[in-house]
């Protein structure tokens, strides 16, 4: 038992922390009881090996036990027992591991085989005790700004190769979990298949911003339109409608179009709310230039007389 | 049977990940008219399941495989037992014929 830790782990003296673990792990991995079920040694070596690793796998012990301050046994950690000698036992022993224990290993053997298929029976019997639900699928799903506002369906494609129509509510805001019943993963002993859940995330519309079920936009006009008024045609959310802007409107002024916004639960929809901004054109107009230097009533006016005060 | 808080105490386990676990099917606690219960088995799978993650480095998605792997070898170990159980039961002659068989199937 007590054996030099080294040797155990076949590593040399001086070898890094990093290829101790890296050692262990891979003794570890043949050698775990549970990973041997029907091997004694296996646990023999392994309380050895992760013995030794105990010691030399934290490096203040390692230090500790080089410099002879602590010897081979001192960090031995006896542990008596694995979820094997549960899964292995007859008896009272056994009865928490039974539930996990599954026939999937020879359930085709027993399509052809009589004897065979009764132990299936036996085993699955068992088994079928416990009605498990299974578990919940998540998916992550990014959905059109469009769609979210006025419902949409959208097809996703399972990890299994399966479709699945998701239809989404028109209305659906961002992060909300859409709960598909029985799409999740099958159920264990006959119990009910757990959900799909689908976590939407709205992708950004470049025009439209939701506020609410409203609906917020920045409509450009001309200051031709601004100054004389008209009538102008202005995207919604279901299409483009005409909207008359009043004599006199003002960058900043906002509109609102009844109606036009996100789509509701009680079939109504909320509304759209257009913010004006007036646009000059684009080159320098002389005849502008002109007019505006003339222009008493213009010059006279501080649109700044607020941040005055 | 061990009631809930006490089993995360003994296995020393935030009952987030109790939940995680039990959601991803890993434990399946019995159920008892005052709630869920765990045994002594499901305490060593605990176990099972923070050796393979902290010492021996396996992910979660790892984990699923192992212990789908693992149970299906018990019940695979189960019904070998029962199996040879069964055949040990037999007259003399009947078992020879069958080892015959196996000797000959392995060929």
């Amino acid at each position: 038992m007590n054996a030099d830790p080294y040797q155990v782990l076949g590593v040399a003296r001086d070898a890094s922390q990093d290829q101790i673990r890296a050692a262990y792990r891979k003794l570890a991995k043949k050698l775990h009881p549970d990973l041997n079920p029907g091997n004694k040694d296996a646990e023999e070596r392994f309380k050895e090996v992760s013995g030794a690793y105990d010691l030399l796998g934290d490096a203040e012990k390692r230090a500790r036990f080089d410099r002879g301050e602590i010897d081979a046994a001192g960090a031995e950690r006896p542990r008596e027992t694995y979820y094997r000698d549960f899964a292995d036992s007859a008896g009272a022993a056994h009865e928490g591991a039974r539930r996990y224990e599954s026939a999937e290993g020879f359930a085709d053997f027993a399509d052809t085989d009589d004897i065979l298929a009764e132990l299936y029976g036996k085993v699955r019997g068992r088994g079928a005790k416990i009605r498990m639900r299974g578990p919940d699928l998540p998916f992550h799903l990014h959905v059109d700004f469009l769609d979210a506002v006025n419902g949409a369906t959208r097809r996703l494609s399972l990890p299994d190769g399966s479709t699945l129509d998701v239809t989404i509510p028109p209305g659906i805001r961002d992060g909300q979990v859409l709960r598909l019943k029985g799409k999740g993963r099958p159920g264990l002993g006959g119990g009910p298949s757990g959900d799909a859940l689908i976590e939407i995330e709205i992708v950004p519309h470049p025009v439209f911003t939701r506020q609410g079920d409203d609906i917020r936009l920045d409509l450009p006009i001309s200051l031709a339109e601004a100054v004389l008024g008209g009538r102008v045609e202005v995207p919604t959310p279901t299409g483009p409608v005409t909207m008359t802007i009043p004599k006199g409107s003002n960058s900043g002024t906002v509109l609102r179009i009844r109606g036009k916004g996100v789509a509701k639960r009680d079939g109504t929809r909320g509304d759209e709310y257009v913010t004006l901004r007036i646009m000059l054109p684009g080159k320098p107009d002389p005849a502008l230039e002109s007019f505006v230097a003339g222009w008493e009533a213009g010059r006279s006016f501080n649109p700044r007389e607020r941040e005055k005060a | 049977m061990l009631e809930y808080e006490e089993f995360c105490f003994r296995a020393r386990l935030e009952s987030g990940t109790l939940e995680a676990w039990i959601a991803a099917g890993w434990l399946i606690p019995a159920k008892t008219e005052p709630g869920r219960a765990f045994s002594e088995a499901d305490l060593a799978r605990v176990q099972l399941i923070q050796d393979l993650t902290r010492d021996l480095g396996v992910n979660d998605e790892g984990i699923a495989v192992i212990l789908d792997l693992i149970d299906q070898i018990h019940g695979l170990r189960r019904s070998l037992k029962s199996l040879s159980a069964a055949l040990g039961s037999l007259p003399p002659e009947a078992r020879a014929t069958i080892q015959r068989q196996l000797g000959a199937a392995r060929q």
